[in-house]
């Protein structure tokens, strides 16, 4: 009984914000007053607000490059690290664990020991600010993971299978396109879904990286909007916008639950 | 190994190609550079321009860095102990309760929310004459002065991070062998007996993984600072990682930004080394 007391008391606590969250992101722009945010409007100006701060921020361009960044990012990052996994384990690269630790030590760098050297270099190469720039970067942060989950996954695949694909003729390429990518779907879902989550609400690349509306990615033009929160945008159309784009992630997440924890645990052993 | 030859194929380094280019001149590369950058003064104009440790010795009498590694260590201790910490009370409270998941859903919504929509549904509670102002009927700005307004942050990533930290608890909990509980049981252990004597000791390596994630979470704080004040007012809600940020993309002096990076990840990976040691003695 006192453990249900405890949890329903944490839990009140706990839902306030969010409470306000919901019935302030629908309350119309203008009549936002700190001292009766917890009474609901009666209206709900949830999509209004949204609308306005797509237009103040011009957060369509940045939603439009965000989805296209955490979509291609890891799907490039999961193709590429899966084929190194492939080579490594069922190809049986010479030196394949020295390559995997190679691929796999990419996780260990912290990002702020990137962020000079990327900033100079793509100015130099022409890839500041530029979707092709953000792609790349996206990309390699995600092969490590990507290698590390299919390279596990791929030595529980039996080899005879291999063996026999070979006999008939296939190439290596092709089984692998044919054959370990397909069995693998469930583990490369959930390196996507990872790697989705976290493109999605990266700050620091698009903060250092990026300039203009087109390029810059959502969560680092909601970060802009939100210096400006006491400068004037409405607090009811800020919180519209940090609620709205925080939903894909939660969608993405739920549609896939199942897949997601099967894929992890085949991955994990 | 002949007869393997034309079976295994002969276009492997060609597979294996892209992974290794895209680390290696992405994230080892830009490594290599910002550690030899730490060592020259840069500003991105000029060519970098060799000058030994001098950006170490100016760092270690620089008062802004002081003021930043004492936040750094709030934020290490603070996500050690708090969002692990009530994310056990929460998981060992409701794992085997009926509709435990029902309870658990509050702590679980915060996490959908990433580190722009958590400033946004925070600054509004916070700010001066705010919500949090108004319903405790004091007048503070909480995010004003040092090093309340790191606390206060530290409460917001706490009701953020609660509900990951529960769930990985939850699952922990699941999963460990109902035999020595339901004996313990029997035996007349309840409550907190039950907990301290049966339970942790079965959740020490689980709960080991989960500190040490915070551990390195808590070292690299960035997003969270940045979208709440900045690092201000002032400089003095700064982290590591804030610091680093601003030497280098406001102050232009990449040569400096550099050597933060650099003490940010030997004080990451050594704190790293420390914890893994020491919780490999303590098992």
């Amino acid at each position: 009984m006192i453990r249900r007391a405890v949890l329903v008391v944490l839990g009140l606590v706990w839902l306030g914000p969010t409470y306000l969250l919901l019935v302030n992101a629908a309350r119309p722009a203008g009549s936002y007053d700190p001292g009766s945010a917890w009474v609901p409007s009666g209206d709900f100006a949830l999509f209004e607000n949204f609308g306005r701060a797509l237009d103040s921020a011009d957060l369509t361009q940045s939603l439009a490059s965000t989805a296209l960044y955490s979509v291609v990012s890891p799907l490039l990052g999961v193709l590429v690290g899966a084929l190194a996994g492939y080579t490594i384990v069922v190809l049986r690269l010479r030196y394949g664990f020295w390559w995997f630790l190679l691929i796999f030590g990419g996780t260990i760098f912290p990002s702020q020991m990137l962020l000079v050297p990327l900033f100079v270099g793509y100015s130099d190469a022409g890839l500041y600010d530029s979707r092709l720039g953000m792609i790349l970067i996206y990309t390699a942060i995600n092969v490590p993971l990507a290698a590390f989950v299919l390279r596990n996954f791929y030595s529980g695949v039996a080899f005879s299978i291999f063996e026999a694909a070979r006999m008939d003729g296939a190439s290596t390429w092709r089984v692998f396109w044919r054959i370990y990518l397909p069995i693998s779907a469930s583990a490369l879902t959930a390196v996507f879904i990872l790697e989705f989550t976290f493109i999605w609400n990266d700050l620091i690349f698009g903060l250092t990286l990026t300039q203009t509306e087109e390029v810059r990615p959502v969560m680092t033009a909601i970060a802009g909007l939100m210096t400006d929160v006491y400068a004037g945008t409405p607090v009811p159309v800020g919180l519209a916008a940090g609620l709205v784009v925080s939903l894909p992630t939660v969608v993405l997440f739920l549609a896939t639950q199942r897949l997601f924890a099967r894929g992890l645990s085949l991955g994990s052993v | 190994m002949n007869t393997r030859a034309p079976l295994l194929g002969r276009f492997k380094h060609g597979y294996v190609a892209p992974a290794a280019l895209l680390v290696a001149g992405l994230l080892y590369a830009p490594f290599v550079w910002t550690a030899y950058l730490s060592l020259t003064r840069y500003d991105g104009l000029e060519p970098p321009a060799w000058v030994g440790l001098r950006n170490f010795t100016k760092l270690f009498a620089d008062p802004a860095l002081l003021t930043s590694t004492r936040n750094t260590l709030i934020w290490v201790a603070g996500t050690m102990v708090l969002p692990v910490g009530l994310g056990l009370l929460v998981a060992v409270l409701s794992y085997d309760l009926k509709r435990g998941a029902w309870y658990r859903l509050p702590f679980m919504l915060p996490y959908a929310l990433s580190g722009a929509g958590l400033a946004m549904v925070w600054s509004p509670i916070l700010s001066h004459g705010g919500i949090a102002n108004l319903m405790l009927g004091v007048d503070t700005a909480f995010l004003q002065d040092a090093p309340a307004n790191t606390v206060a942050m530290l409460l917001v990533w706490t009701w953020q991070q609660l509900g990951v930290n529960t769930l990985l608890f939850v699952v922990g909990l699941q999963s460990i062998p109902k035999e020595p509980i339901e004996a313990a049981r029997l035996d007349g252990a309840s409550g907190w007996r039950l907990f301290r004597h049966v339970i942790w000791p079965l959740m020490r390596p689980l709960t080991a993984v989960v500190v040490g994630l915070a551990l390195v979470a808590g070292l690299k704080t960035f997003d969270i600072v940045w979208v709440l004040t900045q690092g201000g007012p002032g400089r003095n809600s700064e982290t590591l990682a804030v610091t680093m940020y601003k030497e280098t993309f406001v102050a232009s002096d990449y040569g400096y930004g550099s050597a933060v990076a650099v003490m940010l990840t030997v004080v990451t990976g050594l704190a790293s080394y420390l914890y893994l040691k020491r919780q490999v003695t303590a098992t």
